[in-house]
């Protein structure tokens, strides 16, 4: 069967990553899991697309051949491969998608392109294989911020998302104004840990917003308000914990509100969160705390959180053991739209038909 | 059967592939439009392929032109010779995609010069010597400014492609004959028989492409901190 043993391959950022997942008994169980950080892109403060590129097409050969040998396979033992085909930086994505499309096609095997949210969605079955639609998913990295009704798989309603930067962004454009280095997130999160409340207190944006934006995000301006905190700082050695825990309190306010209310809106007990942001211990405890006992609240690992092929493998197995495959001209996309999305105003038409 | 070669080049807006069994008829598919190679080149080696009666994993040898060119056109096709060899039964050949220009025009005894677009008011150039059953490397081939480039030693022909500005002054400059040339699959084939033609890879999985020249934000922060970017392969999670 198709889907039984997948090879995943994921490279839309700065991550590396390669998995090898079985499918047994009803269940996913992963074999392997190899994710290489690129380190290059910390002297520049951000992700450089073009080194981004250059650096997967060094090491994606040695993170493929390092996950099967861990999960004691080959090529040859391998039913079918999964490889992210968008969003992404482009050029990092060609790598991935060409390096398994071409090791699919030399073997014969069936591939699938997989959208690196839907990736998302995927990872924390990997851990909690109970965990099934239908749920609210809030997905936040660096790259997107979302809020999705995940009624089944490949039935997905748009929520809400965010009008300007991502959460993950403004973590490491708030990371930058602070002198911190990248990626900021974790750094902020331990700054946060030892900074005082109410200290500095930030906007939340949108959260009272009303009608068709009450899911909706915007960080930009937390971080322009941030940008003011630190230019007003006379001692921003002695403020940056501070700002550091007023910043990151007015994000979790935000993404945890929004997220509650969608999931009583929905009438939904479970909630999702997947995506970089989802590894900040803070946004968890607070989302677990504020939902309440009769909400659970799935988290997926760090490792499974971040980018990384387990979850691209988790969402190819579904996809290849429903008989779907690509076709060998399948292209990366950097603005690939989520198979199985409908907008609210899409729903309800089609709730009313 | 038989061990089948395939020969690629994804260095410029063309994409060319070519394959071969033993010394049979050699089937060539070729597209243009950079945008297109990743989606094209499957579906084209496969058809190649059929037209010889082959499968892809009847592919003993790829030879592929490593550049410099295209940074992503370049990468769609080392990662196609990376993951065609990663079974350890498939061998790689390189050759400059310059070098598939001139050898495609080359009819005797000659020193050829050839050419690309390289942006940025510069082009990749590479000098090359043919003889009988061999291929000698004169000049590397790299960016190059225009006043850098006519400092070049004289060839008999040029060939390839570049700016106006450049391409037709070098008649009356080095009184060459000019040619427009793109590289052909095919012509690799030929220059795995050419000494001098072709190199093998023996790591494949630390090489990668001629880029020609280093990424933008590479050359300025390397030009701002006066010493190379720190080599990182980056770290495990």
């Amino acid at each position: 069967m198709a889907g039984e043993r997948v090879l995943g391959i994921e490279t839309s950022c700065d991550e590396t990553s390669a998995a090898v997942l079985a499918f047994q008994d009803g269940r996913l169980a992963l074999e392997s899991l190899v994710i290489l950080s690129q380190d290059v892109h910390a002297v520049f403060g951000g992700v450089v697309p073009e080194l981004a590129s250059r650096a997967h097409l060094q090491t994606v050969g040695r993170v493929v051949d390092r996950a099967l040998s861990d999960a004691g396979t080959t090529v040859d033992g391998i039913d079918g491969i999964a490889v992210t085909a968008g969003p992404g930086l482009i050029g990092a994505l060609l790598v991935g998608l060409t390096y398994g499309k071409t090791l699919a096609w030399r073997a014969g095997l069936p591939m699938i392109g997989v959208h690196h949210l839907e990736g998302h969605l995927f990872a924390p079955t990997l851990e909690h294989p109970d965990l099934a639609p239908p749920f609210v998913a809030l997905l936040v990295s660096g790259g997107h911020t979302l809020l999705l009704e995940v009624r089944a798989w490949d039935d997905y309603r748009l929520l809400g998302q965010t009008r300007d930067d991502a959460a993950g962004e403004a973590f490491d454009k708030v990371g930058k104004l602070l002198g911190l280095g990248y990626p900021a997130g974790p750094e902020i999160e331990r700054l946060a840990r030892e900074g005082t409340p109410g200290q500095f207190r930030f906007p939340r944006p949108m959260l009272g917003a009303e009608g068709p934006d009450r899911f909706a995000f915007s960080f930009s301006g937390l971080k322009t308000s941030v940008r003011r905190a630190v230019a007003t700082s006379g001692n921003l050695d002695h403020d940056r914990r501070d700002i550091a825990r007023g910043f990151q309190e007015a994000v979790v306010d935000v993404l945890t509100q929004k997220t509650i209310a969608a999931a009583q809106e929905s009438d939904l007990d479970t909630i999702v969160l997947g995506g970089g942001v989802a590894c900040n211990r803070a946004l968890t405890e607070a989302m677990v705390e504020r939902a309440g006992s009769a909400t659970r609240v799935v988290n997926a690992s760090p490792r499974l959180n971040a980018d990384n092929a387990a979850m691209i493998a988790a969402a190819g197995s579904w996809r290849l053991r429903r008989g779907e495959t690509s076709a060998w001209s399948l292209e990366a996309s950097d603005r690939m739209p989520l198979p199985g999305l409908s907008t609210e105003h899409q729903h309800s038409q089609r709730m009313t038909a | 059967m038989p061990e089948v070669r395939l020969a690629l080049d994804t260095a410029s807006d063309r994409l060319s592939v070519a394959v071969q069994v033993g010394d049979g008829p050699v089937a060539q598919r070729e597209i243009r439009g950079a945008r297109q190679h990743a989606a094209s080149l499957l579906p084209l080696a496969e058809d190649a392929l059929a037209e010889i009666g082959a499968l892809p994993r009847d592919i003993a040898q790829v030879v592929l032109a490593d550049g410099p060119g295209s940074f992503t056109g370049l990468r769609v096709g080392a990662a196609f010779a990376k993951a065609l060899t990663s079974t350890g039964q498939v061998t790689l050949a390189l050759t400059p995609s310059l070098l598939v220009r001139a050898a495609g025009k080359a009819t005797g005894a000659q020193r050829i010069l050839a050419m690309s677009h390289a942006m940025r008011g510069e082009v990749f150039a590479g000098v090359w010597e043919f003889a009988p059953g061999k291929v000698t490397e004169i000049v590397r081939p790299r960016a190059f400014t225009i006043d850098a480039l006519l400092d070049l030693p004289p060839a008999e022909i040029v060939v390839g492609e570049g700016p106006d500005a450049v391409w037709k002054t070098l008649p009356d400059v080095w009184g060459a004959r000019v040619e427009q040339a793109w590289p052909e699959a095919k012509t690799m084939l030929g220059l795995l028989l050419l000494s001098g033609g072709t190199r093998l890879v023996e790591n494949i999985e630390g090489w990668e492409p001629d880029y020609g020249r280093p990424a933008e934000a590479q050359a300025r922060w390397e030009q701002e901190h006066g010493r190379p970017l720190p080599d990182s392969p980056g770290h495990p999670r």
